[in-house]
């Protein structure tokens, strides 16, 4: 589903290079859940803003549902977001300005999909994450919890094959935080495949599989992720 | 889609109403003082008869040498009577008319009415024909009518109307100066702005049109003076109308009919032939420096359109332009504040080209409300330009259906460009996965 | 309060600031051709005639078949016309004074010619200077209102009359103080002779007025405006003007007493609506196209101040909001409220400082543009430099309001999520 041989990114200044990713390799199977671990400034971020063709990279290959990516231009990378992605944020990102029914359109309208068609899924997804009856709310209505699922929504509405979540529990209390991970696991029972970046040790032990990635480079999987959460309680600085 | 980017345009619009409220008056007030002024440019730096202009050419002989030339060496701008005539009697051209401007009195035949006075001009019988003057009963006279001196005359619809209640009045008379004439035609509406036949004297506009045409050779003979400049290089030998005919004053204007490039050359040479032989007989004491211009060069020489006007129109463009700066950077302002919105949307799966289309179609409402507070105050600007411009002018200044849509055109096209920089600056926003603020 | 920080941010807002600043350069450039124009245009307006112009109207009216006056006795009969025409005006109850003349100052018709110090002189040669003449007779000074500053009015004995067309020696005239300055610099005009028209025959200055203007306002007279000639002759022809003088508080009843006096003298003339005219009414038609060009860039110039003003406002608006959270940050760090303000201000006055240093460059080369196409003269410093004065004013008061607004941001803003 996901796979990155050899990838590398350089952020470049007039001064210093900065490898954000090196040699990275990562397979992600079709169906699995895996958790993206490690300290801040690690370059997790940076993996999945490439793994949801956000950015581009500067070398090795990425394979996305079979295809080759790195020599995609702007439209096509465009359609595969829209098509092939859901995005779940740390912050949301709903659009302020639209409700709840409307910024779940957004991914569909892009996609031409017709009114109807649009309707239907979008009160599916709204059912499937228990907001139904706040289609007409605008974000700033709701609780954080309820926009995180509304972002679940969102990302649901176009069928994605692939789910990216950065930090979704991120910006929750624990009660809310609970909710919204016990309906990543319902999606992902009912087969989708996710990858979500976390620096929380117990939200990452409920994924499948953890990689853990310091310095740009995924290092070996520990049988027993706690091990980590030293390093990561020490060096990070999360907001 | 379309219809989606028009929602979206319109939501945002009504997020944020005082800056759209400022870009609309912007657009709005921009677009209509140049419109208005434009509206004015049209109306006197128009073509009065565009499909002949190319073929009507004004003549000017130099009869007073190099001291009596203007700065540029032009010629007087117009004939002295001897060269007048004397280029009728050639009749080089397909058709030619010799002119001059009168203001007669008319006396009713009632005798209860005062005598009123009317304006018009004494010219040739070709005059009606080349310049295609429209009739309404009748017709001009003849080249017999001409050379025999006749006591014939056009009069206009408006004088028609006046005298005779509207029928036909040919073959009735009717009294100018004094003298009775017959009438042979009576012109339908014409009244050419700028009065291209004669703007030596009309400066170009008159919102009163000529009353009478009278036969220029009859008019000689009955000695009604002209009404119009007279201007001299010396003082005339003899006095009265007479020494003025004798003498080297300017005071008759002159056109005539060439349709195409050979004949205007052929007529041009014919001007600088003639003022050879005046040269040889010892009249002028200097190498010919003839001119021969179409209409439209002549009507610029003669800077027919006011400067005041250009200036105008030129003033209004920079404002126009200002408020055009204006708008790129309220829609700037408008745009990068949504950088968010565009980060998700990119993330989402929107297209560059899909950005382009929702902040153009921004613009383009932006553009179209503008347009409309344009089209009224523009509406409101040529109903006032009566206050401040000179009558001639103003009068001449006219809403019409084309002045409204390009106002409409002007307004929507110009936003759009406006919004070009703006929307290619969020088209560039990347798309978001954490959004940065700063 | 340090300028780096505020350059670093202009970088950051590249366009915005460039938009700005081209936007104060433009309007700077249209701003102060504009005020001039109107500068230009009220005081060409405001120029006095030389005229006591309350309590003055003029009428032109023509005979109907009137003689000729090409032949000796066609003028006789044409003068005792006039006679008559002015005899029974002078009668009218609460007329001052009348005269006849052939035009008036502002009424765009005119006679000129030439004066010059040597008899036969070429016209137009040099030498030779342009005037303007006014035959009138000797009630002319009483009927305009003129002041005699030297010598004499015309008598009864000096007035002669000519057909219109004809040409007749002028022994006397009394000419404007600007003509008599020029043709006799030392002063003392009084007394001494000029040739008109290039006349073998001598005319003798015997009064100067302090100041007539010609008739006309166009530029072909702009170089002899005020060189005026007062000749004491009535033309004889078809057509005569007449200038009235009432008595004050009179103006509008001796105006409708006119037309009936005269049409007993003789019905057969045309004497019509305009023919009627108060003198304000022709100074408003001479400089209606002055003052509607006056009117129409006070309301350009007015849009324009407003446009760039509002889009400081908005611009900068803008930017405080964007800069909400590094706003507090500052405050929280201990920025006063006042630093902040003049943060704002300091910015704006930058982006104006470069503005308006582009837009004296745009507004005189724009100045000069004017001058090579139409008929405009450098323009002064002072317009440039109140220009630029109340360019950078407009943008202080424009900037005040969303600035105020950023010194307002709480400092607890800065711990707040972006």
């Amino acid at each position: 589903m996901l796979k990155m041989t050899h990838l590398s990114k350089v952020y470049r200044t007039e001064v210093v290079e900065t490898y954000a990713l090196r040699d990275f390799n990562i397979d992600v199977k079709e169906g699995e859940f895996v958790a993206v671990t490690g300290p801040s400034g690690s370059g997790k971020t940076t993996f999945l803003t490439i793994a949801g063709l956000l950015e581009t990279f500067s070398g090795g290959e990425y394979h996305l549902d079979g295809i080759e990516v790195s020599n995609l231009n702007d439209n096509a990378r465009s359609k595969i977001r829209n098509e092939k992605i859901g995005f779940i944020f740390q912050a949301f990102n709903l659009i302020p300005d639209l409700n709840v029914f409307d910024n779940i359109e957004v991914p569909l309208r892009y996609r031409g999909m017709k009114a109807a068609e649009r309707k239907q899924r979008i009160m599916d997804s709204l059912e499937r994450v228990g907001l139904a009856s706040r289609a007409k709310h605008y974000p700033a209505e709701l609780s954080g919890g309820q926009q995180q699922r509304v972002a679940i929504a969102r990302a649901l509405a176009g069928s994605p094959r692939l789910l990216l979540a950065d930090e979704p529990t991120g910006n929750l209390d624990t009660q809310m935080a609970r909710g919204v991970m016990e309906l990543l696991e319902d999606i992902h029972r009912e087969g989708a495949t996710i990858v979500m970046v976390t620096h929380d040790p117990e939200l990452a032990a409920r994924a499948q599989r953890n990689v853990h990635i310091i310095d740009g480079q995924v290092v070996e999987l520990s049988e027993d992720p706690r091990f980590h959460t030293v390093h990561a309680a020490a060096g990070d600085a999360h907001a | 889609m379309f219809s989606y980017y028009l929602e979206l345009a319109l939501r945002s619009l009504r997020r944020s109403p005082g800056l759209t409220l400022l870009m609309v008056l912007t657009i709005g007030f921009g677009v209509a003082a140049s419109m208005t002024s434009w509206s004015v440019f049209r109306a006197v730096s128009g073509d009065p008869i565009p499909w002949k202009s190319s073929k009507l050419f004004v003549p000017q002989i130099d009869n007073w040498g190099p001291k009596g030339r203007s700065s540029d060496g032009e010629p007087p701008n117009a004939m002295d009577y001897a060269d007048a005539i004397a280029l009728m009697r050639d009749h080089r051209a397909k058709r030619q008319s010799a002119m001059y401007q009168i203001s007669p009195s008319i006396v009713p035949a009632q005798a209860d009415k005062h005598p009123f006075n009317v304006s018009g001009h004494v010219v040739y019988g070709e005059f009606f024909p080349m310049l295609d003057v429209p009739f309404k009963y009748g017709s001009g006279w003849s080249a017999d009518d001409d050379t025999n001196r006749a006591m014939v005359a056009v009069i206009s619809s408006k004088l028609n109307q006046k005298l005779f209640g509207g029928v036909s009045s040919v073959g009735k008379t009717v009294n100018i100066e004094g003298k009775d004439y017959r009438v042979v035609g009576v012109l339908d509406d014409w009244n050419p702005q700028p009065r291209f036949y004669d703007v030596v004297n009309t400066g170009g506009f008159s919102t009163t049109g000529d009353d009478v045409f009278l036969p220029f050779l009859t008019a000689i003979q009955e000695a009604m003076s002209n009404d119009g400049n007279t201007n001299c290089n010396e003082v005339p030998k003899e006095s009265g109308f007479v020494g003025l005919q004798h003498s080297e004053c300017v005071w008759v204007a002159y056109m005539a009919e060439l349709d195409d490039v050979a004949a205007a050359t052929a007529y041009r040479n014919y001007l600088n032939d003639y003022a050879r032989a005046q040269q040889q007989a010892g009249r002028f004491g200097w190498a010919p420096n003839s001119r021969l211009r179409d209409l439209p060069a002549w009507l610029d020489s003669q800077h027919v359109v006011p400067s005041d006007t250009r200036v105008s129109l030129l003033v209004a463009l920079g404002l126009l332009l200002v408020c055009l700066v204006n708008t790129v950077g309220l829609l700037l302002a408008k745009f990068l504040r949504r950088s968010g919105e565009i980060g998700v949307r990119r993330a989402l799966g929107a297209p560059r080209a899909a950005i382009y289309s929702q902040f153009l179609t921004e613009a383009g409402i932006v553009g179209a409300a503008g347009g409309v507070l344009g089209l009224l105050l523009t509406v409101a600007g040529v109903a006032s330009v009566g206050w401040v411009l000179p009558k001639d002018i103003a009068a001449l200044a006219r809403l019409d259906v084309s002045l409204l849509l390009l106002t409409m055109l002007v307004a929507v096209v110009a936003t759009m460009l406006a919004g070009l920089y703006p929307t290619f600056r969020a088209s560039r926003v990347q798309p978001a996965w954490q959004l940065k603020s700063n | 309060m340090k300028l780096h920080p505020i350059l670093a941010a202009l970088r950051k807002h590249k366009a915005g600031t460039v938009l700005i600043a081209l936007q104060i350069a433009l309007t700077l450039a249209i701003v102060c051709n504009a005020v001039f124009i109107i500068g230009q245009r009220v005081e060409r307006v405001n120029r006095p005639t030389g005229l006591d112009e309350s309590n003055l109207f003029l009428v032109s009216q023509q005979w109907v078949g009137a003689p000729s006056a090409d032949n000796a006795d066609g003028v006789e009969k044409l003068d005792a016309m006039q006679r008559e025409d002015l005899a029974a005006l002078r009668q009218l109850p609460g007329v001052a004074a009348v005269a006849p003349t052939n035009s008036l100052p502002l009424l765009n018709s005119s006679w000129t010619g030439s004066v010059s110090h040597k008899p036969g002189a070429d016209l137009g040669g040099k030498g030779d200077i342009r005037t303007a003449y006014y035959f009138t007779d000797e009630q002319a000074l009483s009927t305009l209102g003129l002041r005699l500053v030297a010598g004499r009015n015309f008598n009864a004995g000096d007035v002669q009359h000519q057909g219109f067309r004809d040409q007749r020696d002028r022994p006397v005239a009394i000419i404007s103080k600007a003509l008599a300055d020029k043709l006799f610099p030392d002063g003392n005009a009084v007394g001494k002779v000029m040739y008109s028209d290039g006349s073998n025959a001598p005319t003798t200055i015997i009064g100067v007025v302090a100041r007539l203007q010609i008739p006309s306002i166009g530029s072909w007279g702009s170089s002899f405006a005020w060189y005026s000639t007062l000749i004491p002759t009535r033309l004889d022809g078809g057509f005569a003007r007449y200038a009235v003088r009432t008595k004050p508080g009179q103006l509008d009843a001796v105006m409708r007493a006119v037309a009936p006096a005269l049409y007993k003298v003789t019905p057969m003339r045309v004497l019509d609506d305009d023919s009627v005219k108060p003198f304000s009414e022709i100074r408003a038609k001479a400089y209606r196209a002055d003052i509607g060009m006056a009117v129409l860039m006070g309301v350009i110039c007015l849009i324009l101040l407003c446009v760039t003003a509002a889009g400081i406002v908005g611009l900068t608006s803008f930017w405080v909001g964007q800069r909400h959270r590094q706003i507090g940050v500052r405050r929280a760090l201990g920025a006063r409220k006042i630093d902040i303000l003049h943060y704002f201000q300091i910015e704006n006055l930058l982006i104006a400082g470069v503005g308006v240093v582009l837009g004296v460059v745009l507004a005189v080369g724009l100045n000069m543009w004017l001058m090579t196409h139409y008929e405009m003269t450098r323009i002064p410093l002072l317009y440039v430099v109140t220009g630029v004065l109340a360019m950078l004013a407009i943008g202080q008061g424009a900037v005040f309001v969303p600035a105020r607004r950023a010194s307002n941001v709480p400092p607890v803003e800065a711990t707040r999520a972006a």
